[in-house]
C-alpha cells in the first residue's frame, strides 16, 4: 500500500514538469457547488414569493394573433381595432399619454381610445338580457327575487369568473398585473359591447346567454336568494293566488327539551299541504316549512326542470330602452 | 395509485365554465412548437410543421400557434389553457405521427391532465336528491297513532333470557314431562284392571 502511495505521490510531483499547467487533468468534488446553490436559495428567500409574470412580455408573442384566436375560439367575428379598444382600460390609456408627453409626440394624435363607452353598453345590454331570461325562465318568482338572481350573475366575482376563463386575462391592456376583478368584468362587459357593434345586437344576446346565463346551471338558487321573512310573504302569496290563509301544525316532535330537540311542521292551506320543514325549535321549524312551501310556489325546488340554455328570446322582449 | 401520485393535486372531472352546456370553446389556447433545425431528435417535430402545422392552424383558428427553432435543444410541446394552466411535453425522437395525437389530446383536454388524480369518474353538485336524514323519515304508519309512555315500545327489541327466567322453564318442561309420564303409566295400569 505504501508502495503504491509512494508511486502516487512521484505522478503528482512529476506532473507540473510534463504538463503546460493550465489543464486541469483530475476531476474534484465541485466544492463550490453546494455553497453557491444554498446562497442562491437564500437570496430567493429573502427576495419573497415573486409577481407573475405577464405573458405579453414572452417572446412568442403576437397580440394581433392572440385578438383574432379570442374571437374565432368563442366562434364570434369581431372588427379588430374595436376588440382591441375594448381590451384598453382607462387608467392603461391615461399612463400611455402620459409616457407619450414625456417622450415629447404631439397633443394631436395623443388619444388612445379606452374601453369605457363599451363597458357601459355591454353592460346595458348584458342587464336588459338577463333580466328577460330571468322572467322567461323563472316566471313564478317575484319580482324581488328575480332582482336577486340577476345581480347575481351580473356581479363583479361571476363576471371576473366568467372573463377569465375565457382567456381575457392576457390581452388585457391594465396598469397592473394580473388585473383586478373589476377590471376583469368590466373588460367582459366590453367585450359584449364590441360584439354588438361588430356583428349585432343578436348576436350579444346569445354571447350573455352562452356565458353568462349558464352560470345559473346546477346552482342552488335558494343560496342566491332566500326570503328574509318567509311567512309573511308566503301570506302575501296565499292571499294573490287565493289559496287561503297558510297555517302552520306541528306534524312531529321528538326529543322535546332535549339538546337533539327536533320538530316537524307543515304549513297548510284550505287543508292543503304546501311544504313540510324540520328545526330544532318550532319557530325555526316553522320558516323552514314556509321557505319549502315559497320553493314549491316559485317553482325553486332543486329537482326542478332544469333551465333551458338553448332558447332564443325574441329581441322584443329585451327591454334595451330606459 | 402509486405512492408518487400520493402529492399529486387531486380533483374531480369537470368543465370548466358549464363548457359546452352554452356552446363548446376549445381549452386549448396557445401552444409553442419549440425545435431544433438541425438535430435529430427533431426529426418528427420538423417534418409535422412542414406538412400538418398550416392545416392544424387553419383548422383552429382558435389555437394561437407559436413556433421556435432553437439550436441543440430537444424538441418541446408547450400548451398553454384558458384555465391558465401550462403544460410541457418532451418530444424527443417523437416521430410526426406520434406528436400530431400529442397535440391532438392537448387540443381535446380541458387542462393539464397529468398533473390531476381524479378521485372519482363522476361529479355532481347535488349529491343528495332526498334532503337531509331526519327522526320523521320513514316512519311506520303504527307510529303515528301511538301514545306516550308507552311500555311496549320503550322496552328493547332484544332483551336475553336471565338464568332465573331460564331455571324457571326448564322446572316448567320437567314437570311437563313427569306429568305426561304419570299420565301414560296411570292409563295402561286402567286398562290392565279392565
Amino acid at each position: 500500500m505504501s508502495l503504491i502511495r509512494g508511486f502516487a505521490v512521484a505522478i503528482t510531483m512529476a506532473k507540473p514538469m510534463n504538463r503546460t499547467g493550465t489543464v486541469q487533468t483530475c476531476r474534484h468534488i465541485k466544492r463550490w457547488v453546494s455553497p453557491t446553490l444554498r446562497e442562491l436559495a437564500h437570496r430567493v428567500q429573502k427576495q419573497g414569493p415573486q409577481k407573475p409574470e405577464p405573458r405579453a412580455g414572452f417572446i412568442e408573442w403576437n397580440y394581433r394573433s392572440e385578438l383574432f384566436a379570442f374571437g374565432k375560439r368563442l366562434n364570434e367575428e369581431f372588427q379588430l381595432p374595436l376588440l382591441q379598444t375594448a381590451f384598453t382600460e382607462r387608467t392603461y390609456a391615461h399612463q400611455e399619454q402620459e409616457r407619450q408627453r414625456k417622450l415629447g409626440i404631439a397633443e394631436s394624435d395623443l388619444h388612445t381610445a379606452d374601453n369605457v363607452e363599451l363597458a357601459a353598453k355591454g353592460a346595458h345590454i348584458a342587464k336588459a338580457y338577463i333580466e328577460a331570461y330571468v322572467q322567461h325562465s323563472l316566471p313564478k318568482v317575484p319580482a324581488i327575487g328575480q332582482k336577486a338572481i340577476t345581480s347575481y350573475l351580473l356581479s363583479t366575482e361571476t363576471l371576473a369568473h366568467v372573463s377569465t376563463h375565457l382567456g381575457t386575462k392576457d390581452l388585457i391592456f391594465a396598469s397592473e398585473y394580473p388585473p383586478s376583478n373589476e377590471t376583469l368584468a368590466n373588460t367582459l362587459n366590453a367585450v359584449i359591447g364590441a360584439l354588438a357593434d361588430s356583428s349585432g345586437v343578436e348576436r350579444a344576446f346569445l354571447f350573455v346567454r352562452d356565458f353568462i346565463c349558464t352560470q345559473l346551471n346546477q346552482k342552488d338558487l335558494l343560496d342566491i336568494w332566500t326570503p328574509e321573512q318567509p311567512l309573511q310573504l308566503l301570506g302575501e302569496v296565499c292571499a294573490q293566488r287565493k289559496l287561503g290563509d297558510p297555517e302552520p301544525r306541528l306534524l312531529g316532535d321528538c326529543g322535546k327539551n332535549t339538546v337533539l330537540s327536533a320538530f316537524h311542521v307543515g304549513i297548510y292551506s284550505n287543508r292543503q299541504l304546501l311544504g313540510k320543514g324540520f328545526g330544532e325549535d318550532v319557530k325555526t321549524a316553522t320558516e323552514t316549512a314556509a321557505i319549502d312551501a315559497l320553493q314549491t310556489l316559485f317553482d325553486l325546488h332543486d329537482n326542478r326542470r332544469p333551465f333551458d340554455f338553448g332558447i332564443q328570446l325574441e329581441t322584443k322582449h329585451v327591454r334595451l330602452e330606459a | 395509485m402509486s405512492n408518487s401520485h400520493l402529492f399529486l393535486k387531486s380533483g374531480f372531472p369537470r368543465a370548466p365554465l358549464q363548457n359546452g352546456l352554452g356552446r363548446y370553446v376549445c381549452q386549448l389556447q396557445r401552444i409553442t412548437l419549440k425545435f431544433c433545425k438541425n438535430n435529430g431528435s427533431s426529426r418528427g417535430m420538423r417534418d409535422f410543421i412542414e406538412n400538418h402545422l398550416v392545416d392544424f392552424a387553419k383548422e383552429n383558428p382558435g389555437i394561437v400557434v407559436y413556433v421556435k427553432p432553437r439550436r441543440h435543444r430537444t424538441p418541446v410541446l408547450v400548451a398553454e389553457y384558458l384555465n391558465g394552466q401550462r403544460e410541457w411535453l418532451n418530444c424527443r425522437n417523437n416521430s410526426q405521427s406520434e406528436i400530431s395525437k400529442w397535440i391532438d389530446l392537448l387540443k381535446t383536454q380541458n387542462g393539464s391532465s397529468s398533473s390531476l388524480r381524479l378521485r372519482k369518474m363522476w361529479h355532481t353538485d347535488v349529491p343528495s336528491i332526498q334532503g337531509p336524514w331526519t327522526p320523521f323519515l320513514l316512519r311506520s304508519p303504527e307510529a303515528q297513532n301511538q301514545t306516550y309512555p308507552s311500555r311496549e315500545i320503550s322496552t328493547p327489541l332484544d332483551v336475553p333470557q336471565s338464568a332465573t327466567e331460564k331455571l324457571i322453564e326448564l322446572f316448567k318442561q320437567q314437570k311437563l314431562e313427569a306429568a305426561g309420564e304419570g299420565g301414560v303409566d296411570g292409563v295402561l295400569e286402567q286398562k290392565r284392571a279392565e
